[in-house]
């Protein structure tokens, strides 16, 4: 795609983050002028999209933000009150046009109806707030109908779908494949057939997939039911029957009026929200608008080269602090430290111009949990851990795939429904628990449900079945949950409407390890399963004790460094050494990373597990020399220059400063003391 | 998507295809080798490459380029290339972000797309050429960066 376009697409992110933050102000009771102001804001964001969509070349998404358009306009007409299921519905709007902005940023082709999954609510909303033109009450858009169908439809027919809905008759759709040679006179026998069920509204010509030859139209028909069977085919035709709309989902005012005046004048539309008040109460929370400031491509370099320079300023001063240790310059010493500070400072406030909350993300993935439980019939408790922690924005959209592929896979395939839950002796309402934390310079997101797990045997059954596998080996359950992430890997035998095609689980590994991410599955029968995202940022402020090894310099993240000793005795990897009392092995740094090892070392830093509840791991880590604490600007290498090891470096005046991956390094000085005992 | 045809393919009915390719010639590790314009991003002095400890086979260290890591290519890595004497002058960014020392910046050379030679596959440098151009006692080796990327990727994971 084309790189001129990377601002448009930054400002339609922030309109969908716009959105979304605004949608979510009316999921709790609001004033009515805050509902008013934030129905406008809404309004305006999807004008805004539509016009962007136009520009971009996007005519089906700019069609389907103008449908969005419409039904915010209804709202602040005050046709349409903001209900649960309304938010919830335009939530799911605001949804699939994101990901679907996200799939033409990715040169995906347009889909014909982005709002298609809600299609039907649309509908219902568009029919119940807006009367025709004639002052005609028109439910057609009840139907659940592409709305270039429904335009199709002839006045006469609009008209019978409303008066039959508002009866009470539910509207069927038949589709059916017919031959060329003989296709009139078995519509002729179809329509007599259905006109004997009930009354046929309309034929209409469809299209027929691809690998038929044929044919195609759409009957629509009103009858209390209506079953495939009780319509007379021929062995070679394909027929499909669809419940295109509910009269029950008539609101029981309409249906009342139809039986005083099958079609008359729509009543005077309540008013939505009350009158804006001239001067909102003090306490009342506002929708607030924030003020977002685009700055184009090239500013944002210029931005990313200022943060540069001032993290070496703010290494120089650091380094400056160091040498002048003349107690008669103490003032100057302190002012310096202040300097250094303020230089701090400004750096974090320059890296923090990159983060967004990861309460983002998770806005996005509410929606749809939703919307999966209503579609699945199985409740679900959403719990999310971790939102105020930040991460890079350019993270955010590619993550945002990822997490509704294992939501999806999650709600759909994990999750037991209600009655067996229940069978199980489990709580009927399932649990979806997805936390994020921050591990160093990683983010790692958990996803935990409380389902049936992953079924095993019949992973290595279809592994075995693939060829990937061999039978008769013991497979670990390790290997066996890595193979759900290979291409295509399926145990669905069927595809459902969310997942079950193989497809997903691939491109969601493929997705997180082109981040230079990792991810790691596990589960246990008929407890749940945990996914867990290992992600990397790109830049992060890292507090580090800084170290020497083989003139080279090395950052030691502060928050897994337990101890640090320097004595007299000279120490060489594979001793035990003595560290307050306590024997532990010690490893130098040089065998870790694979450099040649040194002829002792004095100093040790004793690592310790990050996060390990208690020191379980600790090793003595042997360095030439300890240079000291400082905070360091950290950047992550890139995947082709990936270290064991290293998780990035900082450039200082000296050189880059490596900044190790102390859990990698653990992981490297156990394998190294191994093969050193193998070797005795 | 723009798709790439490779000159000695013939060209697919109605995709233009010009009858002679331009090519940008440099002398590194002491090989006179050709890079497709297209795969330029830029060439910048040679400045100190930092070595990077443990680092994977084929590349040497990394330097800064623009604010960002750029991975620099390690020629003796490579199948079929030894280590030269010669200093390093620049710097080839190639976009998939990748640095090639080179010794010597020569110019471009103007090549028709029929007569070059496929690199033998018993060649090692099969792994990462895209064609041979012989002319007199001459031979131009043509980098193929999906090949190289590729193959460097495999060391990585492979290690």
């Amino acid at each position: 795609m084309d790189q001129s376009f990377d601002d448009v697409w930054a400002e339609c992110e922030d309109l969908f983050t716009q959105a979304r933050s605004t949608l979510a102000t009316l999921k709790t009771p609001q004033p009515a002028h805050v509902v008013q102001a934030a129905v406008n804001a809404l309004f305006r964001t999807t004008h805004t999209l539509k016009g962007m969509a136009g520009m971009l070349g996007f005519p089906s998404f700019s069609r389907a933000a103008h449908r969005m358009e419409d039904i915010f306009d209804l709202m602040r007409q005050g046709r349409l009150r903001s209900t649960d299921s309304l938010v919830e519905t335009l939530e799911a709007g605001v949804l699939a046009l994101e990901s679907g902005m996200a799939g033409l940023r990715r040169g995906r082709s347009e889909p014909e109806d982005y709002l298609s999954p809600i299609r039907r609510e649309l509908g219902e909303l568009e029919a119940l707030a807006r009367p025709t033109e004639g002052g005609t009450r028109d439910l057609t858009s009840m139907l659940d109908l592409p709305p270039e169908v429904i335009k199709s439809l002839s006045e006469y027919e609009r008209t019978r779908v409303t008066a039959l809905l508002m009866s009470g008759m539910p509207i069927h759709g038949v589709s059916v494949c017919l031959e060329f040679a003989t296709f009139d006179e078995r519509l002729r026998v179809l329509n007599e057939a259905l006109s004997s069920l009930g009354e046929l509204i309309s034929t209409l010509p469809c299209d027929l997939p691809e690998d038929r030859e044929g044919l195609g139209f759409l009957l629509v028909v009103a009858c209390p039911a209506l079953e495939a069977a009780s319509i007379p085919l021929l062995p070679t035709e394909l027929i499909q029957v669809a419940h295109l709309a509910d009269p029950a989902r008539v609101p029981e005012s309409l249906r009342s009026e139809t039986k005083e005046a099958p079609v008359e004048e729509p009543p005077t539309p309540e008013p939505a929200t009350e009158a804006v008040p001239s001067s909102p109460g003090p306490a009342a929370p506002q929708a607030q608008e924030v003020e977002i400031l685009r700055l184009p491509a090239h500013r944002v370099e210029a931005l990313e080269a200022r943060l540069m320079a001032v993290g070496q300023l703010r290494d120089a001063a650091s380094q400056l602090l160091h040498h002048v240790a003349d107690p008669s310059h103490e003032r100057s010493l302190a002012l310096m430290g202040q300097m250094e500070d303020g230089l701090l400072e400004v750096q974090k406030s320059l890296l923090q111009m990159r983060m967004v909350k990861v309460e983002s993300l998770f806005s996005r993935i509410e929606p749809m949990v939703k919307s999966l439980s209503r579609d699945t019939g199985k409740p679900v408790k959403l719990t999310f851990l971790g939102n105020d922690l930040e991460l890079e924005r350019s993270l955010l959209g590619r993550l945002s795939d990822p997490f509704l592929h294992i939501v999806r896979n999650a709600v759909d395939h994990g999750l037991e429904p209600p009655s067996e839950r229940a069978a199980l002796g489990k709580n009927e309402t399932g649990s979806l628990r997805i936390s994020a934390s921050q591990r160093g310079r990683n983010i790692r997101f958990d996803i935990r449900d409380d389902g049936r797990g992953f079924d095993l045997a019949r992973i290595e059954a279809r592994g075995i079945e693939l060829g990937l596998l061999k039978s008769g080996q013991e497979h670990t359950p390790d290997r066996l949950h890595r193979l759900t992430l290979e291409p295509g890997f399926s145990t669905q035998m069927r595809a459902s409407q969310l997942s079950g095609r193989g497809v997903g689980m691939d491109v969601v590994r493929a997705e997180i390890e082109a981040l230079g991410g990792e991810i790691h599955l596990s589960s246990e029968a008929r407890r749940g399963s945990l996914i867990r995202l290992s992600i990397p940022l790109s830049r992060a402020v890292v507090s580090c004790l800084k170290v020497r090894c083989a003139q080279q310099s090395f950052g030691i993240p502060l928050s897994s460094v337990v101890r640090v000793q320097a004595g007299k005795q000279l120490n060489r990897g594979g001793d035990q050494v003595q560290v307050v009392g306590r024997s532990m092995p010690l490893e130098s740094l040089q065998a870790c990373l694979g450099m040649p090892e040194p002829e002792g070392q004095k100093a040790l830093v004793v690592l310790g597990q990050q996060g390990a509840s208690s020191r379980s791991v600790e090793v003595a880590l042997g360095v030439d020399e300890i240079l000291g604490r400082g905070e360091v600007l950290l950047r992550s290498l890139p995947e082709l220059a990936h270290a064991a090891g290293i998780m990035g470096g900082s450039p200082q005046e000296d050189g880059i400063l490596w900044v190790l991956d102390p859990d990698a390094v653990l992981g490297l000085a156990m394998d190294s003391l191994m093969r050193r005992v193998a070797r005795v | 998507m723009r798709c790439w045809v490779w000159p000695w393919i013939p060209s697919c009915d109605g995709w233009p295809v010009s009858e002679r390719t331009s090519w940008i010639h440099v002398r590194a590790a002491g090989m006179d080798l050709l890079l497709s314009p297209l795969d330029l991003r830029e060439v910048v002095a040679a400045g100190p490459v930092s070595p990077l400890p443990g680092r994977p086979p084929g590349i040497q260290g990394v330097i800064v380029y623009q604010g960002e890591f750029l991975p620099v290519l390690a020629w003796e890595g490579l199948p079929g290339c030894e280590a030269s004497n010669l200093p390093t002058v620049a710097m080839v960014v190639l976009r998939p972000r990748l640095g090639i020392p080179i010794e010597r910046m020569i110019g471009t050379l103007d090549l028709p797309e029929e007569g070059w030679l496929e690199p033998d596959v018993a060649d090692a440098a099969n792994s990462w050429l895209g064609g041979i151009w012989v002319e007199g006692d001459r031979r131009y080796l043509m980098l193929d960066s999906d090949r190289l990327m590729a193959l460097l990727q495999r060391f990585r994971t492979e290690r």
